[in-house]
């Protein structure tokens, strides 16, 4: 998740005691405090799975970028051995940018890798799909 | 002339947005007003022009596309640190969706959908020279609407993004290569026509079109496929949360007296999920630079992103 989890939770331990003083709008309170619990139930949802899913991921667009070697060179290997979501996140990135530039390769040139891509972008969306979910 | 009862309107991400009634003497009779005064914020989730919002609000005045008069326009910072303007309040009635799937608005569906589409097509109707927004809004070439469009949000997306994302690129990709027609005329494209974005009562009919801080010259389907972005159906599998999508293309082609073409229209679909999409990295953006901490920054970022990667796998049969 963009901004990163543990920085917001900071920023919203901030508002929340900044709320608490008795002189603050009614009006601003409610609005803050409103959006601020709106914030805390998302990250609530996405905490427990989040690192399981990025490692699931991980995996799996390793799979998908050693599929397509013969189109694109894949990313250095490196080992999995951090497992914080900060440095799990940070992986995801560098691993979905080499997708991008996979996908677009084979693009009219490899139906079957190509429908695997598009397959696990859809399976990313369940992934990191929440409740209340718009689409 | 003395304020009163200042407070702000939770929401909005792009503008600071706050109700107050002044009142005033004129003569010897004491004169009062409810308005409303938008500012921008530090930094915002898309960074628009507010002359152009104002004018455009004011060229529809008198229309039948509603909307709240608009009084004053400060650009300057000197006055209340930001630019800003004060508009009349038309009070009453409501703009949040979430009340539309409660009694007694889940009867009005059908009107309001009318009413929603028709007015769309009010505003693709309009001749913007005619309405004065051809001397404050960049013009476009017909040919051009599209390219101009897509330059703009994917130029946000490079400078924005804070991690890659595989199924926009994508969609831009396919954007590219299967450009739509020329657009049917240049009219005046609101930019943000969704609901939430307008406000209405329990009967279905609307009183005011807000938020055109994002309104430019351009095709007109551009309005008509952000109305259709899969994310504003609230999860309800309704355009805009109300109708079948056929049905509200239906009222816009008969209120516009223009032809949605189904290519052209999926194009123009796509493309305001890509744009949805740099709305919401933006606002991550506006966030993790520090130029605004708001919650409301946050709220899209987290809760939308996923969903308007959905839309678009949605709308390109992949999901």
């Amino acid at each position: 998740m963009i901004p990163p989890v543990p920085a917001v939770l900071i920023d919203l331990a901030g508002k929340v005691a900044a709320n608490a003083a008795p002189d603050v709008n009614p009006t601003d309170r409610a609005g803050a405090l409103g959006l601020s619990a709106m914030l805390l139930g998302l990250a609530a949802e996405a905490w427990d799975s989040a690192a399981h899913h990025l490692v699931v991921e991980n995996r799996t667009l390793r799979g998908l970028l050693a599929q397509g070697a013969a189109y694109v060179g894949p990313p250095a290997e490196r080992p999995e051995d951090d497992f914080r979501l900060s440095a799990l996140g940070a992986e995801n990135g560098r691993l979905r940018a080499a997708l991008i530039i996979l996908h677009a390769a084979v693009e009219g040139r490899d139906q079957v890798l190509e429908d695997a891509i598009w397959a696990e972008l859809g399976a990313s969306t369940e992934r990191r799909k929440i409740k209340g979910s718009a689409v | 002339m003395a304020v009163r009862d200042l407070a702000r309107i939770s929401g909005g991400a792009s503008r600071e947005t706050y109700r107050f009634t002044a009142s005033w003497t004129e003569g010897d009779a004491p004169r009062e007003r409810k308005l409303i005064l938008r500012r921008d914020p530090p930094a915002s989730l898309i960074d628009t022009e507010r002359r152009i919002e104002f004018e455009a609000y004011r060229a529809f005045r008198g229309s039948r596309v509603p909307v709240p008069e608009m009084l004053w326009l400060e650009e300057g910072n000197g006055p209340l640190d930001h630019p800003f303007f004060i508009a009349e309040e038309i009070a009453g009635y409501q703009a949040g969706p979430g009340l539309l799937w409660t009694d007694p608005y889940l009867a009005s569906h059908r009107h309001l959908a009318q009413r929603k589409w028709s007015i769309l097509g009010d505003i693709a109707r309009a001749d913007p020279d005619a309405v004065g927004l051809t001397g404050v809004m960049p013009a476009v070439q017909a040919e051009d609407c599209w390219r101009r469009e897509l330059g703009i949000w994917e130029d946000i997306l490079d400078a924005d993004e804070a991690e890659p994302m595989p199924i926009i690129r994508a969609a831009i990709r396919w954007l590219r290569a299967n450009p739509p027609p020329p657009a049917q005329k240049v009219g005046v494209v609101h930019g943000d026509y969704r609901t939430g974005n307008f406000l209405f009562d329990t009967q279905g009919e609307i009183h005011g079109i807000l938020d055109w801080e994002m309104a430019h010259l351009g095709d007109p389907l551009e309005d008509l496929g952000w109305s259709l972005n899969p994310i504003w159906s609230f999860g309800r599998g309704l355009a805009g949360g109300l109708v079948p999508q056929d049905q509200a293309v239906a009222i816009w082609e008969q209120a516009s007296g223009l032809q949605a073409d189904p290519a052209a229209l999926y194009w123009w679909t796509l493309f305001n999920c890509v744009k949805g999409q740099a709305i919401w990295v933006s606002s991550a953006r506006a966030w993790l630079d520090g130029g605004n901490r708001e919650p409301i920054m946050v709220y899209p970022a987290w809760a939308m992103t996923n969903a308007q990667d959905r839309a678009v796998l949605q709308v390109m049969g992949r999901l």
